[in-house]
């Protein structure tokens, strides 16, 4: 019994070390770069003399500051527009019934069903018109087709779990709407309202289509200006790694944080116990 | 402390009409029960004065004053909700001093300190103040709801089946303490049942609601003796009441009264001038004999005006047991005492009290008239005037 349960054990473990080397190992490689000079880059693999030349190259000899600065700007705008905008919008879904109420809930979430390349060349055309292509509020505005629908759909869960008696109780107790909206009902939204504006976050940081198509001269995201160390006659394979590696740190760095709460932030306001 | 007004009162949700003219008049420091079956509208009238929801139609006055456009913050009411609605994520402390720290009721922390502390220790939850609601059993939750509403001084209580949910021990220790406490706040109050009992035993007046109307407002006596319908008196009383479908017959003698299940043996209805002029006045000669179950008797043997059936069942019910008699299609029930020796379908002899019995127009099911009515009358005065005499009392 015990040696079988230890079996089970040894053979459950094993499995995940080699999906998780397999999962990591791409990282890992990455990150190996970032340290090889461009003459050991396809000579070596793991022996080779460290050196600081790209990371010296990438921070202080091109525009890698810059792009990690467009990003942040377009994804934390992109996510304070989709929480402002968002919440209101999931509470009067959960709350209020109106004409076409599910056919609208279902319309927003389907903007995360077209694939992004398809809606993005008319969109250029009309971005082009509008002289909101290259713009920071261009790619703001696009972002949200990557983070309202997710917002909606988890925070409109949780006000549904929320029992409007509550909100009533509240409005005995003396306090004006707003103040209803924000001391009773954001913190009993916040575990999702959290983990779903970080999980966007980490979307819009990481969008790739719609900046190459809709920016990409005065707005430069991370995303599509890493491509530019590919020059025409040589790659720079250890600056691209270096600029890769860097931003993605975001990413890791939420990703890590939040796990605790993401996962059971995701679920928690949608299934019902 | 104040006086409750609805005049003509609609609610409708979409097409359906929640409310239909309910109009109703609840005295200053008055224990109001409203009373009726699932789905009656009882919550929507609690939700109506306490702003939450807004009548399509009809007025609303609390102390005189119209507050139909005065929202829930600013009409000063204290509400317990059903399913108590305490804030998940404040601790019980919090949560009973959420109203005095709202802008409207604004009170210094000091201050709330003593009167939450007042108020947990009138409920017996002072010793949970740093819980949290998930972290309490029902009957805590509860105590939290009621002290969240009493560490104010409300114009009025609006407690919605704050005991359902207790089990009967503890709803029968809180049924006296909320009377208790009632008394000693002098403070108007509005309470919602599904429950006989609490009806009964808390109440100065009873308002008997169905389907968003009201049947009755009265005290206790008057609604459990003098019914105003069928309806009514089916609701007040467990176990039910027995309504034996009888057709009126006139002789030389007076009235007799036919059971259609034992046309062999007619009640002979005793000379009363009062209640054989309202028998006159019907239009059909069709009535309801209404007789409450500790009214009728049962015999083993035969007796002098019995009614023969057999036992259809044999129930103990704490103190006492209900037996129900099978007597043509119809059930009787009747009270025994507990360990009776009876089998299933043995033969068993029912007679009633016919000097107790409410009589029902057997068409339009209205109350027709009762003997000791007069006797009633005096008991229901009797009842007012102490209701009346209290709240006088709490005045001084």
């Amino acid at each position: 019994m015990t040696a079988r349960k230890r079996l089970v054990a040894i053979l459950q473990n094993g499995g995940l070390a080699i999906y998780a080397i397999f999962a990591l190992f791409p990282l890992l490689w990455m990150f190996i770069l970032t340290f090889k000079s461009d003459a050991e880059m396809l000579t070596t693999t793991f022996v080779f003399t460290p050196t600081l030349i790209n990371y010296e190259q990438v921070f202080f000899y091109s525009d890698y500051l810059r792009y990690i600065r467009d990003s942040f700007i377009v994804s934390t705008g992109a996510v304070l527009i989709s929480v402002l905008a968002g919440v209101p919008a999931a509470y009067a879904f959960a709350r209020y019934s109106f004409k076409k109420k599910e056919t609208i809930a279902f319309q927003i979430l389907s903007f995360k069903f077209a694939p992004e390349i398809l809606v993005v060349l008319p969109l250029y055309m009309l971005y082009r018109q509008m002289g909101i292509y290259d713009t920071y509020l261009g790619l703001i505005w696009v972002y949200q087709l990557i983070s309202m629908p997710l917002i909606i759909w988890v925070v409109r869960g949780y006000f549904e779990d929320i029992s409007v008696e509550i909100e009533h109780a509240a409005q005995v107790d003396g306090y004006p709407w707003w103040q209803i909206f924000l001391k009773v009902l954001l913190p009993l939204i916040k575990p999702g309202l959290v983990s779903s504006a970080l999980l966007c976050f980490i979307f819009a940081w990481n969008s790739f289509t719609f900046p190459l198509l809709l920016a990409g001269i005065k707005v430069e995201p991370i995303t599509v200006a890493a491509t530019k160390y590919l020059a025409q006659s040589t790659v720079h394979y250890g600056q691209m790694a270096v600029a890769a590696t860097c931003s993605a740190l975001p990413s890791i760095i939420f990703a890590v944080v939040i796990q605790k709460h993401l996962v059971r932030g995701l679920s928690f306001g949608a299934v019902k116990g | 402390m104040a006086k409750i007004e609805l005049i003509n009162v609609t609610k409708r949700f979409g097409k359906v009409t929640a409310l239909k003219n309910v109009s109703l008049e609840i005295h200053d420091k008055e224990f109001f029960v409203l009373f009726g079956p699932a789905g009656a509208g009882k919550t929507t009238i609690l939700n109506n004065i306490a702003g939450i929801q807004i009548p399509e139609e009809g007025v609303i006055k609390i102390n005189g004053e119209i507050v139909n456009q005065v929202d829930p913050a600013h009409r000063n009411v204290a509400m317990v909700f059903e399913n108590y609605a305490l804030y998940p994520n404040k601790t019980v402390y919090d949560n009973i001093a959420s109203p005095l720290r709202s802008p409207m009721y604004k009170k210094d922390e000091g201050y709330i300190k003593n009167a939450v502390m007042k108020a947990a220790t009138l409920m017996k939850i002072d010793m949970l103040l740093e819980r949290l609601p998930s972290q309490l059993s029902n009957g805590q939750r509860q105590r939290v709801a009621l002290g969240r509403a009493l560490v104010r001084d409300p114009n009025v209580f609006l407690l919605d089946e704050p005991l359902a949910h207790l089990d009967a021990k503890l709803r029968n220790l809180m049924r006296g303490e909320l009377k208790e406490m009632q008394h000693n706040f002098a403070t108007t109050s509005i309470y919602v049942t599904h429950d006989f009992m609490e009806a009964m035993s808390l109440a100065d007046r009873i308002a008997i609601i169905d389907k968003g109307e009201i049947i009755q407002v009265g005290v206790s006596d008057e609604i459990y003796y003098m019914p105003k319908n069928q309806f009514v008196a089916q609701l007040m009383g467990d176990p039910e009441i027995n309504l034996l479908a009888c057709e009126l017959v006139q002789d030389d003698r007076g009235f007799t009264c036919v059971w259609e299940e034992a046309p062999y043996h007619p009640f002979r209805l005793p000379e009363e001038p009062e209640l054989f002029k309202r028998f006159k006045a019907l239009e059909d000669n069709k009535v309801h004999l209404g007789v409450r179950p500790q009214n009728t008797h049962y015999h083993f043997e035969p007796v002098d005006g019995s009614i023969e059936g057999t036992v259809y069942s044999f129930e103990t019910i704490g103190n006492k047991s209900v037996l129900t008699a099978q007597i043509g299609n119809s059930h009787v029930r009747t009270i025994a005492p507990n360990g009776l020796p009876v089998k299933l379908d043995q033969p068993i002899f029912v007679t009633v009290d016919i000097a107790r019995v409410i009589l029902f127009n057997g068409v339009t099911k209205e109350y027709i008239g009762r003997y000791d009515e007069a006797d009633v009358m005096k008991l229901v005065e009797e009842q007012k005037s102490e209701s009346s005499k209290e709240a006088g009392e709490n005045h001084g």
